[in-house]
């Protein structure tokens, strides 16, 4: 699936994105860094607020400039500086080599337009194909997607496709181009589950015929578990975890890592007496607190933390990193998922 | 032991009228379509399903915030069905509900006194004190009561509405999807509030649910609803380990669990296609177009069956009942 050796396609390095607002600076994503190789699954797991969802528009160009500013930071892409790059270059990677599939399918397609039409118009942007040919294709990739009858549905208008099936025509929108990354940004969470699975089904399945890179956001750690190759756990704008999966769940580094982890319900045991939830709430993203921003909230903090922003270092090995003064306390710490 | 709730073949179909000058019925969306089960006093039951099974539109029913087209409710052995508006004032106090967006479900030009109030003042009775004890039960503080809801996180606005539902002591709380619209790190909280106050108040919950990892959490019994029929229900542990119906297994094999060894171990059994319009459900059994078994385990004369016969809610020998001419226990996870 993924080679662990090949360079990444897609990095992020020390992005910092903040909007400048009337009621104050709103640190969405403050210093993260991650990369995603080819054919590699990448999920990033946070709650809202986290900034995981930021990342991923300001990666495609989607972060509206003003409020928004990128104070500092690198978005790398086959050797390029996508924040340094100006709109032109960006509309040519847009849709062509990265893509993004949305929550609410209706964030990308038009409902005054049939779907085989938006479909061939995303072709046509990129490439020199007529009209005729740029429909035919689509209705291909209606039928990759998995649309029964899709000469029929590519003449319909998003109102008449079901949830599921709108999820399906935006991929393969997505996928037109057969782009190196796609970016996906909660895609089943408005989907039933037994379509949620469907639909990860279908993506696994692109993924592994065409070796395309996904960035999986998502506030669901079973999705995660499930689906990606790495993972990172963002918190309050920053990067709190980074690694493979089984190096996240089996041993987690950091305090809200392991907080989440312990607070799930679980599908797969008998009840237990109660859940053991994190305290608190997670901060608005105008006020982020001081020094580590879980501190409030964290069982493990001490004066330190208060005050100094711990960097995210290799803790457990060298690809697997986490932001935090006490990561040898966690460590010790037995996570739920190792049974 | 008596149940506290008993519901017996609830229908609630919706017309479909059209017509301009003469308005004639054309149809009906059969969002309940004749299901009956019972509520023990101190438990907790469970209704689970995914998005238009009719989970939402029964627990109204039971509280009558809709009315049901046919099937009887019983509170406490009294039929409620027929109940005139003084009987069902004074039942309302009895039983409550909790929804499921804490944004919407309080007044936002209300403060939490005011909120919390209100129940008191429907009903005529004193609340001297009331207000700062109910905010002490769900984890506020007193001072919150002089805040206007805009000035809470989603978490504390449940606790807010979980308040409100306790006022006037009830025996029966609908909770329909209470911790969905939170973050996950704060549903564990409300969670155990929950069953904190359950056990405390030895209330009885109907909880509306389509996050099964929660269900199997907090619910005694539970049962599973598809195009407006319970398909299967059972005890909690049972349902979970010995599935028997192919819609619940297909459910619980979808929902991911946060443990990487077990999700790479795991079949997932997958349904074909989308949900049939509840206004023409599928003749005989309505799963059959999307069930797996019927495309791909049966014969042909079986599958007549299926088309011809829809199956009882019954239990075929896995311990439970289960809707299905060909139940089979599966253990998914």
């Amino acid at each position: 699936m993924a080679d662990a050796a090949a360079e990444p396609l897609l990095s992020v390095e020390d992005l910092r994105v903040h909007f400048h607002t009337d009621s104050g600076v709103v640190k969405a994503v403050d210093g993260v860094s991650w990369a995603v190789r080819p054919g590699e699954t990448l999920g990033i797991v946070g709650e809202s607020g986290s900034g995981k969802s930021v990342s991923a528009l300001a990666v495609m160009g989607l972060v509206p400039v003003p409020p928004a500013r990128y104070e500092s930071g690198r978005i790398l892409f086959k050797g390029r500086d996508l924040v340094a790059a100006d709109e032109k270059e960006r509309r040519a990677i847009r849709g062509k080599e990265i893509s993004m599939i949305f929550q609410d399918p209706l964030t990308a397609l038009n409902p005054v337009f049939r779907v085989g039409h938006q479909i061939a118009e995303v072709i046509q942007a990129h490439e020199k194909m007529g009209k005729v040919a740029a429909r035919m294709r689509a209705v291909e990739l209606l039928g990759e997607v998995g649309i029964p009858n899709p000469k029929q549905r590519a003449r319909e208008y998003p109102h008449q496709f079901s949830g599921g099936m709108r999820q399906r025509a935006m991929i393969a929108m997505a996928l037109a181009l057969d782009p190196l990354v796609l970016l996906a940004d909660e895609p089943t969470t408005a989907l039933d589950v037994t379509v949620q699975a469907q639909i990860m089904d279908l993506l696994i399945r692109l993924q592994e015929n065409r070796g395309t890179a996904i960035v999986l956001i998502t506030h669901d750690l079973g999705l995660v578990a499930g689906h990606a190759d790495r993972v990172l756990v963002m918190y309050a704008g920053k990067a709190a975890e980074l690694g493979t999966i089984d190096d996240v769940y089996y041993r987690p580094q950091h305090p809200y890592t392991l907080g989440l982890l312990n607070s799930l319900a679980r599908l797969d045991q008998r009840r237990t007496d109660r859940l053991k939830p994190i305290v608190g709430q997670p901060p608005s993203l105008i006020r982020v607190p001081p020094g580590c921003p879980f501190h409030p909230r964290c069982p493990f903090a001490t004066d330190i933390c208060r005050k100094e922003m711990p960097p995210l270092e290799p803790k457990d090995g060298p690809d697997h990193l986490a932001a935090c003064h006490h990561s040898d306390k966690v460590a010790l710490e037995q996570s739920p998922a190792a049974s | 032991m008596t149940a506290l709730v008993e519901v017996t073949d609830l229908v609630k179909h919706y017309p479909i009228r059209t017509g301009i000058v003469f308005k004639h019925s054309i149809g009906a969306v059969k969002a309940v379509d004749g299901i009956s089960f019972s509520l023990d006093a101190g438990e907790t039951f469970a209704l689970v399903g995914e998005s238009g099974c009719g989970k939402s539109t029964t627990a109204r029913c039971v509280l009558r915030l809709i009315e049901p087209t046919s099937g009887t409710v019983r509170f406490e052995e009294e039929d409620i069905t027929g109940a005139n508006a003084r009987r069902l004032r004074a039942l309302r106090r009895e039983m409550q509900m909790i929804f499921q967006d804490p944004f919407a479900s309080l007044n936002p030009r209300m403060t939490v006194r005011g909120i919390l109030r209100e129940p008191f003042k429907i009903h005529g009775l004193e609340e001297d004190g009331k207000v700062e004890n109910l905010l002490e039960m769900v984890g506020l503080l007193p001072e919150h009561a002089g805040r206007y809801p805009h000035e809470f996180s989603g978490g504390q606005r449940q606790r807010v509405g979980i308040a409100r539902a306790l006022a006037l002591n009830p025996k029966l709380i609908v909770c329909d999807e209470p911790v969905s619209a939170l973050d996950v790190s704060i549903r564990a909280q409300v969670l155990n509030l929950l069953e904190d106050l359950q056990a405390q108040l030895n209330l009885t919950y109907l909880f509306i649910a389509h996050d099964l990892s929660v269900v199997r959490h907090i619910a005694d019994r539970v049962a599973v609803m598809y195009l407006g029929t319970i398909v299967e229900t059972a005890r909690t542990d049972d349902l979970f380990e010995k599935a028997s119906h192919p819609y619940t297994q297909a459910l619980i094999s979808a929902v991911p669990v946060p443990d990487p060894n077990r999700e790479r171990a795991r079949s997932r059994i997958l349904v074909s296609g989308d949900v049939p319009s509840p206004v023409n459900p599928p003749s005989g059994c309505r799963f059959r177009t999307r069930c797996p078994k019927f495309a791909n385990e049966l014969t042909e004369p079986e599958r007549q069956k299926c088309v011809d016969e829809p199956p009882e809610l019954v239990d075929r020998g896995q311990g439970h009942p289960a809707a299905c001419h060909y139940a089979e226990a599966r253990q998914l996870v």
